[in-house]
């Protein structure tokens, strides 16, 4: 029962998804609207495979990929870190939560500016963006899991003789799952958000420029085409990541617990 | 007889009605402009402060934009009638098929690549660390940056690693308090304001890499806006020569109108309006030199036949058609 419903999911999604190709395809022939504004599906596709083959566009993914990966990585050590100081200690708990709610709200590409004055144009500066842009979800999410969890499971599990790393691990996280996943979540849509951001503010150096240079120097030799299939691309990897990621990971563990539904 | 002078009454309200109608109403013809921001568009500023279009019967609707990418997208998605942008950004579109040609030539300034850095005194000098500001892939400088690395270089993509793009300003301030950049690629003020601070130095600069001056700027209008409204783009033209006229004759008083503009001094913008090079002129200089370097270097596919496929017959006038051999300014459209 439960292996039909997913399928259908995934039939039902694939068939909207199609459709709206379907209509973009037929719209644009039409020509209603300029194609240097709105090129074909076909054009695009035509076009996102001759940027895959010359390597360009797969360059720029993985410098992307791998900035994000800096930058979460350093987010998640900070978040826990954060976290665990919280946990320990009532007075720094307030203090992480004075700063959350004074820079949460604060959307990361807007310190830009000082970022650049600080570290300069490149790689780092894109880093700390993103840093900045995911360690707020990440932290809030956390912080307020690990709070969540019933006094009365901790005291269950303390009763039972687990204690210190034990308790987190085998009470404490599992019961904070559902909020860890969701900061994760939310935690790489902004990370992605800030580095394609990032780069098409103040574009990054021509030859380490992710997926966000590739779209904003397509866009000034009016490549429209090439600058729909970088969004294509971010659209791909984030579903790959969706799909082979963060719901592989909830189907094994919260929802099989019980903990959400699908 | 009471209804008869009501009736009588009500005929003259509205023959007086529909006498003043057409004059009152007459619908005024408008014009978008899309121009940007900075002493290179002085004459519009001109044109908007002395009403020089309303003179015309014309009423501009001004609209201002951070680059020349940005004006080529208002023209094309019809928020703009005519714009204004660098040589380069215009070819970039008529290569990919934006139906459009040059109206107006628009202004001859200086341009430069400027370091602080006393090693650093040709291109062979950047390492590849060294960052270039420019204002966006595709711009002027960006391509003149690209025409002096295929001379000094041996390619034109020798420098494609070492450039950011940077809006002016931040990257003026960038260079100025050395920070993150080695080099900016710029225009006037900003290439006047780096100039004047102690130990900057010019790499190398526009004659030096083109060889002679060419137009920085160019006013561009689509060929249906051309067709369709032929009486306004004629005003449009001529709104455009009056306001540099002006500013050529008029050069204090025109500082002192401009310096608020810009927050300036009025004998800082003088000196800026007066520094060599400056020249305010509807006749185009370089339109050919750069299309042939562009479609050399990749960066647009196909080269104009002739002057004709990308300007408008006002600027084939202007330049004319030699018998013969061609003449001085027929030479200067070339590189």
């Amino acid at each position: 029962m439960k292996m039909r419903k997913r399928k259908n999911k995934t039939y039902d999604q694939s068939l909207f998804v199609v459709s709206i190709m379907v209509c973009w395809e037929l719209l644009a022939r039409t020509k209603w609207f300029p194609p240097l504004l709105f090129p074909r599906l076909t054009t695009v596709l035509y076009q996102l495979f001759a940027d895959v083959k010359s390597g360009e566009i797969l360059g720029r993914l993985y410098f992307s990929l791998y900035l994000i990966a800096v930058g979460l990585g350093l987010a998640i050590v900070t978040a826990v870190i954060a976290t665990i100081l919280a946990l320990c200690s009532p007075l720094i708990s307030n203090w992480v939560q004075a700063v959350m709610t004074i820079l949460h709200p604060l959307p990361g590409i807007s310190i830009l500016p000082v970022i650049i004055l600080w570290l300069g144009t490149g790689p780092q500066s894109i880093i700390a963006v993103i840093w900045f842009s995911s360690v707020w979800p990440l932290i809030t999410n956390l912080h307020t899991g690990l709070r969540s969890v019933p006094v009365t499971q901790i005291e269950v599990g303390r009763n039972l003789g687990i204690k210190g790393v034990g308790l987190i691990r085998k009470v404490l996280l599992p019961g904070a799952s559902p909020y860890v996943l969701t900061g994760l979540r939310v935690a790489w849509a902004r990370a992605w958000q800030a580095s394609v951001a990032a780069e098409m503010v103040f574009g990054a150096s021509g030859g380490e420029g992710g997926l966000g240079w590739f779209i904003y120097k397509k866009r000034f030799f009016m490549d429209i085409p090439s600058v729909f299939g970088g969004m294509i691309v971010i659209i791909i990897v984030g579903l790959i990541v969706e799909r082979l990621g963060f719901e592989w990971v909830e189907v094994r563990t919260v929802r099989r617990w019980g903990m959400t539904q699908e | 007889m009471m209804r008869k002078g009501c009736f009588l009454l009500l005929c003259v309200v509205l023959l007086v009605g529909c006498l003043q109608i057409p004059v009152s109403a007459a619908p005024v013809e408008k014009i978008k402009i899309a121009g940007q921001f900075g002493l290179v568009y002085a004459p519009l500023m001109v044109a908007k402060s002395q009403g020089i279009f309303q003179k015309y019967g014309l009423e501009p609707v001004w609209k201002e934009y951070g680059s020349g990418g940005a004006v080529r997208e208002a023209l094309i998605s019809g928020e703009a009638d005519v714009g204004f942008m660098e040589i380069p950004p215009f070819l970039i579109g008529w290569d990919k098929g934006c139906p459009w040609k040059v109206a107006v030539g628009f202004v001859v300034v200086p341009i430069g690549l400027v370091t602080y850095d006393p090693e650093i005194k040709s291109l062979k000098d950047f390492r590849p660390e060294d960052k270039i500001a420019v204002p966006s892939p595709g711009s002027i400088q960006h391509i003149l940056l690209a025409m002096a690395a295929e001379k000094e270089l041996g390619s034109p993509n020798a420098l494609d690693n070492n450039i950011v793009a940077l809006p002016h300003p931040d990257a003026c301030a960038a260079l100025i308090s050395k920070k993150g950049i080695k080099a900016h690629f710029t225009t006037p003020p900003y290439l006047f304001e780096e100039l004047s601070e102690p130990g900057f130095h010019l790499i190398v600069d526009d004659i030096a890499i083109f060889g002679h001056p060419f137009s920085f700027n160019v006013g561009v209008a689509s060929e249906a806006f051309h067709e369709k409204q032929p009486v306004v783009y004629s005003i449009f033209v001529n709104a455009i020569a009056e306001a540099m006229a002006w500013i050529n004759n008029n050069k204090t008083a025109a500082a002192e109108l401009l310096a608020p503009e810009f927050k300036l001094s009025a004998e800082k913008t003088l000196q800026y309006l007066e520094w060599e090079g400056m020249n305010y002129t509807t006749a185009p200089y370089g339109l050919m030199g750069f299309a042939e370097f562009m479609q050399e270097a990749g960066y647009i596919n196909r080269v104009p036949n002739s002057l004709a496929d990308i300007a408008f017959e006002n600027i084939l006038a202007f330049v004319g058609s030699r018998a013969g051999t061609p003449s001085d300014i027929e030479n200067l459209q070339e590189k």
